[in-house]
């Protein structure tokens, strides 16, 4: 269930713009990072170049070893990545349990046709991120933000990855679904997933993992433990404000 | 994949209606009915690629229009046998469609659309000036083989290919390539971001959307018995096939069907009342007032209906 992610020397240009300069980190396989930065420091761009969204100008990723930066999205995610996004992306008149549905998918249409769905596995997911059996029915206009991330959480661990991307996974969240997104977060970890969050939620971030990155401009400005990283003078400077 | 009892029962009941109706109508209503189906053919195979994944195609008649014209040609000019020119005019439409239409699936929005539109009016240009010795230039073919004879067996015709498409798309559309097509009209992305190739599912709503397409058209020239490019590349034509999806309701089977009937059926009694252009601004109206009471069309309303009742009672 687990997968080592490795970037080198990643690059990024928008035209004159340089979102990722020569980053370079590795998450080890079942360990949680945190890719921390100020707004705009390029954090979910890093997110889109792993997950084939955007192609690197120059730089590796590599998962478990295998170059992944050539591959499709798709076929990214079959090979055991995947993420959720900074603001949830349901499919509007689904359920939840179709949401589901939809992440359980092969990608092969024949399988799509002559497979019909797996009810229990979608209840398993759903209930795996703190859905009730009651829910699996609402649509997405009836949930809360904290439901609304959980069902991204679920779709996402429907395609069986073995690395979770997860984007401002507490924002907007309150109090009680912060503690409940990170009570299922915890979990996996137990179960052995590999986690890189993002997360403006310091606070909520901290008990969830073993390492920090730190980033600013799209340039490594740290890595090493959390409060390390918090220390440490470029990091309070660019992130915090401070010197 | 869902299917309850009571969806087959409504689907003998409605096969039952369609085939009992001979007996009660008159021929005029028979001839009004022959052409429902052939809209609903054409809608349904319009909502399959646009209803479905988003993509509205203004294009649909360049489609119809392979299908039609392969099969009138091969026919007029190569003495082919109808059972022979209708099969190859299905895949003439789907692998043409396809060669032609793939470029555009990988654009989004409203350039979809207008590309679609641009090779519906570069197909009218085109059957006037290339051959026209094979096509019939402007003036169009006439005198072509038909599939039957008299309303009643036109109808009867015409209810079977209706039912088999829609019935064939129906059960389709209920697999999870169903739900996957639905998914990518509400979200490309997420549905990339799901382990989904897009473009791969794309490409087979094209292609059934196509196939069904240049069967209608090939059997609606065969019934027909001409072909006129100005009747079928016509931006009428396309609005007219549009409007029944969303009138009916995109995204479903039995939407479009009851479009179809709803908007032929509407402008066929408005004639005698209106027997000009001035019918469609009535038509307009009409699926304005609808689109403001329920967007999602008159199957959601019946829908909402029955609900509604069954809670009160």
């Amino acid at each position: 269930m687990s997968a080592k992610l490795e970037i080198r020397n990643l690059v990024k240009r928008f035209g004159g713009l340089v979102a990722t300069n020569d980053l370079t980190f590795t998450v080890e396989p079942g360990e949680s990072v945190g890719l921390i930065g100020p707004n705009g420091a390029g954090k979910t761009t890093v997110f889109s170049q792993i997950m084939g969204e955007h192609r690197q100008t120059a730089g590796t990723i590599a998962l478990d070893g295998r170059e992944i930066s050539k591959l499709s999205t798709p076929a990214r995610i079959r090979a055991g990545v995947s993420r959720t996004y900074q603001v949830p992306r349901p499919f509007a008149d689904m359920s939840v349990a179709e949401n589901i549905r939809v992440g359980l998918m092969p990608d092969s249409v024949w399988q799509m046709i002559s497979v019909g769905p797996d009810p229990a596995r979608e209840l398993e997911l759903a209930l795996a991120v703190g859905f009730s059996e009651d829910q699996l029915d609402r649509l997405p206009s009836e949930l809360s933000m904290g439901d609304l991330r959980k069902l991204e959480m679920a779709r996402t661990l429907a395609t069986a990855p073995r690395l979770m991307l997860l984007d401002e996974v507490f924002a907007g969240l309150t109090v009680g679904e912060i503690a409940m997104i990170s009570d299922v977060i915890q979990k996996m970890r137990g179960e052995g997933m590999t986690f890189l969050i993002v997360s403006h939620d310091l606070k909520a971030l901290e008990p969830l993992v073993d390492r920090v990155v730190a980033i600013n401009q799209g340039t490594l400005i740290a890595d090493g433990s959390y409060d390390a990283v918090m220390a440490d003078g470029a990091v309070r400077a660019s992130y915090l404000g401070t010197a | 994949m869902g299917l309850r009892w009571y969806h087959f029962a409504l689907w003998i009941a409605f096969i039952g209606v369609m085939f009992a109706l001979p007996e009660y109508v008159s021929k005029g209503t028979l001839r009004t009915l022959i052409f429902a189906n052939f809209l609903a053919v054409f809608a349904i195979s319009w909502d399959v690629l646009s209803g479905r994944t988003g993509y509205i195609s203004f294009g649909h008649p360049f489609l119809i229009g392979i299908g039609a014209y392969t099969s009138a040609i091969l026919t007029k000019r190569f003495d082919f046998p109808l059972e022979a020119s209708i099969p190859i005019a299905v895949l003439v439409t789907m692998v043409g469609g396809l060669v032609v239409l793939l470029p555009a699936l990988r654009i989004r929005g409203s350039y979809f659309a207008l590309v679609t539109l641009a090779y519906m009016e570069l197909m009218y240009q085109l059957v006037q000036v290339i051959r026209p010795d094979l096509t019939g230039g402007t003036r169009g073919m006439s005198g072509l083989p038909t599939l039957t004879r008299g309303a009643e067996n036109g109808f009867y015709m015409s209810t079977c290919l209706m039912l088999a498409v829609a019935l064939s798309t129906w059960l389709l559309m209920r697999t999870r390539l169903g739900t996957a097509l639905s998914a990518i009209g509400m979200n490309e992305d997420a549905v990339s971001g799901s382990g989904l190739s897009v473009t791969r599912l794309k490409m087979v709503a094209f292609l059934f959307s196509a196939m069904l397409a240049g069967l209608g058209g090939a059997m609606y020239v065969h019934y027909l018995g001409s072909i006129a490019p100005r009747a079928l590349f016509d931006i009428n034509f396309v609005f007219t096939i549009i409007v029944a999806a969303l009138i009916g309701g995109a995204g479903t089977t039995i939407g479009p069907i009851i479009g179809a009937f709803f908007l032929t059926f509407l402008l066929e009694y408005l004639r005698p009342w209106l027997p000009g252009a001035e019918r469609y601004l009535i038509y307009g109206g009409v699926a304005l007032v609808l689109y403001m009471i329920q967007p999602k069309g008159i199957f959601e309303l019946v829908r909402q209906s029955l609900s509604k009742l069954r809670r009160a009672t």
